[in-house]
This record gives structure tokens, sequence and C-alpha cells, in this order.
């Protein structure tokens, strides 16, 4: 077994294993124990977002009071945060006796931080995978579509939808949607020939996120054509065109182009 | 006052850059996506200018918004402190640069509207319909005062010439007068 499939394995294992796992892709969710946290036990809406705002600043390690208070409160003092964060200590660990430290945010001093090797987060699992399918692009064809498959089924839709007004949030999700534009596009070429139907849902996909993704169409007009369906591959070139001239008031790449009389020479 | 979170505009720029090969030579491209984080709008431009543009709307829509309660003459004050003129320029800088040469009188037209948008006052400030003609008619009459004036100054040299003259010779006797004038005694 490759380094990068136990590192695969891995990641699998702790989606199952984890007590805390948190969704934010599509909708927000916890489980504890498998157990879902409904509305009720969370509260505030205060301490859900102080949960959010550290997940979306968890590889920033040990996030200090003061920026995590200047972000989500106006005027807010210690005690706004002091009562969200009790909150969500609360949530992560309702049996925790008092005066005992919390085991899932992690404190030092006046900074805070997740413990990313207790809880399970899909959009940290969804950027996981994709750095094992980056890695084994190219040497391990298995592993890399298993990477890139897994990261895909995590995405569930946009990061923290009911957040994507608030600043705080929008870096996360511009990172978790080219993460993912990317995933979908590496693995329909990876299929292209294999199973080229899933590879024009997967350029699909792509377009969804970014209908300005030339990338995707040129998947599809490939795919159309191993599939036989030259009037589609030319109806997915002129799509192409038509979102550039609009967007961007520019012509397809050069590549694009010359597919497309590729395409038209074809009998 | 407007809350913090109201006087805050959050933009999020993405570029994506494309290397390739056309007509046997290697070209780079830029396209990009801009997004207001706090109205949700975006816009992909292939030009800074147009995210620059972008942004500086998002920014002019702040003040607009903020001051919204305050009287007009301090809500149009506040205005052109801050973003109305950016918004205008912004908007249609460029534009108005690429236009104006091609078709000055059009274009000035054009600018007049956009002034307009911003009511009386800005109107009152700006003497557009001064400028309307410039391009023609300015020139003319700048070409014109010019010839005038080269008139002018031809007959005034004339004139210097005509003063210097007599200055020359009637002092020039005087001085032979009184070179010769000794030898004589």
């Amino acid at each position: 077994m490759s380094h990068l499939q136990d590192k695969l394995q891995e990641l699998k294992q702790f989606q199952e294993d984890a007590i805390i796992r948190i969704q934010t892709l599509g909708q927000f969710n916890l489980w504890r124990a498998n157990d879902k946290v409904d509305s009720k036990q969370w509260g505030r809406d205060k301490t859900v977002q102080l949960l959010q705002y550290l997940i979306s600043n968890r590889q920033r390690h040990a996030l200090h009071k003061e920026k995590i208070m200047d972000h989500l409160w106006e005027d807010g003092d210690d005690r706004d945060f002091k009562v969200a964060l009790h909150g969500v200590n609360k949530v992560l660990e309702p049996e925790r006796p008092s005066r005992t430290e919390p085991s899932y945010v992690i404190r030092q001093g006046v900074s805070y931080q997740l413990d990313l090797e207790k809880i399970w987060i899909d959009v940290e699992a969804l950027e996981q995978y994709v750095i094992i399918g980056n890695e084994a692009f190219g040497e391990d064809a298995v592993v890399s579509k298993a990477a890139y498959k897994a990261a895909i089924a995590l995405y569930q839709g946009v990061y923290l939808p009911n957040r994507v007004f608030e600043d705080w949030s929008s870096e996360e999700r511009e990172k978790i949607q080219i993460l993912i534009l990317g995933a979908y596009v590496i693995l329909a070429e990876i299929l292209l020939n294999e199973n080229p139907l899933e590879s024009i849902r997967l350029a699909q996909c792509a377009i969804a996120i970014d209908k300005t993704w030339e990338d995707a169409y040129r998947l599809q007009m490939q795919a159309y054509i191993i599939k036989g369906n030259r009037p589609q591959a030319i109806k997915a070139y002129q799509k192409c065109a038509d979102v550039l001239d609009l967007e961007y008031g520019i012509d397809p790449l050069p590549a694009t182009k010359k597919l497309l009389k590729e395409i038209e020479n074809l009998h | 006052m407007a809350k913090k979170a109201d006087q805050t505009a959050s933009f999020m720029v993405r570029f994506n850059q494309i290397i390739f090969e056309e007509d046997g030579e290697s070209k780079v491209q830029w396209r990009g996506k801009v997004s207001h984080v706090q109205g949700g709008e975006d816009q992909s431009f292939s030009d800074f200018n147009d995210a620059v543009k972008f942004i500086q709307e998002r920014l002019a829509d702040l003040t607009i918004e903020a001051t919204k309660d305050k009287s007009p003459e301090l809500q149009d004050s506040l205005l052109k402190k801050s973003f109305s003129l950016w918004k205008t320029m912004a908007k249609e800088g460029p534009k108005v640069i690429m236009e104006t040469i091609k078709d000055p009188r059009k274009q000035v037209a054009h600018l007049q509207d956009q002034i307009s948008d911003f009511g009386e006052d800005l109107m009152d400030k700006v003497p557009i319909d001064q400028w309307r003609n410039a391009s023609r008619s300015d020139f003319n009459s700048i070409k014109d005062s010019i010839s005038q004036l080269a008139d002018e100054m031809k007959k005034l040299n004339a004139k210097v010439d005509a003063i210097s003259k007599p200055v020359k010779t009637s002092r020039a006797p005087k001085t032979t007068k009184k070179a010769t004038t000794p030898k004589k005694k």
C-alpha cells in the first residue's frame, strides 16, 4: 500500500471515527457522537458564528481574542466573547466537568484554535483529499481518482451559505471554490476516455460554479466527440464563446478554437 | 451614525492567469472576477480598470446609503468629498477619453447626462454647456485671436521701427554737427 493510499485511508477512517463532525458546505451541521446538534442546543447565533469563525480561520494558529471580537461584534466586550465561547464548548462537550480544560477548543493565553486532530470538518477533509489527489496525479491514477472523488463527494454546495455576506467567511469560500473547480476539471480529464459522460457532468459542475471556466467547456467538447455527438460538441464551443464574449469581451483561447476546427473537420 | 458593518465593504478579487501560444508567439491573458462580499454581486473582468470601476461604484453606493438620512446639502457635500467624482470618473473615465477623441460633440453631451445624474448642484459647478462646442468654435476663435495678435504684433513692430528711425537720424546729424562745428571754428 502506497504512502498516499495510507493517507487516503486514514482520512476516510477519521471521518467515521471522529466524535465531532462538522458540515459547512451547502449547509451548516454538527454531529456529536453521530447525533445532530439541533438549533435549541446552539442557543444564540453568536455561538454558531464563533465556531464558524474558528473553522474559517482554523489554519491560522492561535487566534487572538481581540481579533475575533473585532470581526464578530460591533461593540462586543469580554462578556459577549465568554458567553459565546462557553456556548461553543457546551455544544462540543456538554458533559465536560467544570474547571477542566476544553478538549476541542485549544486555549493558549488569550488565543484560541480548534483541535483539527479531534474534529472532522468537511472543508479541511476536502482540502486534504485534493492535496492527495494532486500528489498522486501522474503517479498513481487509482489513488488520485479516489481522492478527487472523495473531495467532490464532500462538496455539497457553497461554504457556509448563510454567511456569504460576512467578510470573515469569504476567504475560505473562495479557497474552497478554487480547489473544487480544479478537482472537477482534473477528474473530468482523468475520466475522459474511460467515462466521457461523467466527464461531461463534472465539467458542467465546474461551469455551474464559474461559467467562464474555459477548460471545462473544452473537456465537454472532447467528451462529446468521444461519445460521437458532434452537434453537442459544437454547441459546447458556442456556449463557451458566448459566455467569454459576454463576460470579458474576448474570444476563446487558440486551443479551444483549434479543437473546434478539428471537430468541424470530422466526417 | 451608521453601524460599523454598514460602513465596511469587502471585495474578493480572483485572477486567473492564462498563458498560451498564438501565431507562434507566447501570450498571457488575465481573467478575473471581483465580488462584493456584503452585497453579493460580482463581475468578470479582463481589464483591471473594470474591477476598480466595480469597487468604486460599490464604495460610492456605501456613501449614499450611509448619508441617506442626512440633509440633502450634507449628503451632497459628503458625496462630492468622497466618492461621487470617483464614481463618475471610474464609470465613464476611460470611455470618455476614447469617445471624446472619436466624437467630441457627442461625448460632451454624454458627459453632461452623466453629471446631471448627480443633481443640480454639480451641474451648476460644471459649466459644461460652455464646453459643448469647444472642439470646433473655440479652436476657430483661438485661431482668429492668434491671427489678430500676429497682425497687431506686425503693426506694433512697424510702429516701433518708425519711432526708432527718426531718433537715430536726428541724433546723427547732431553728433556730426558737434563734431564738425569746432573744426569749422
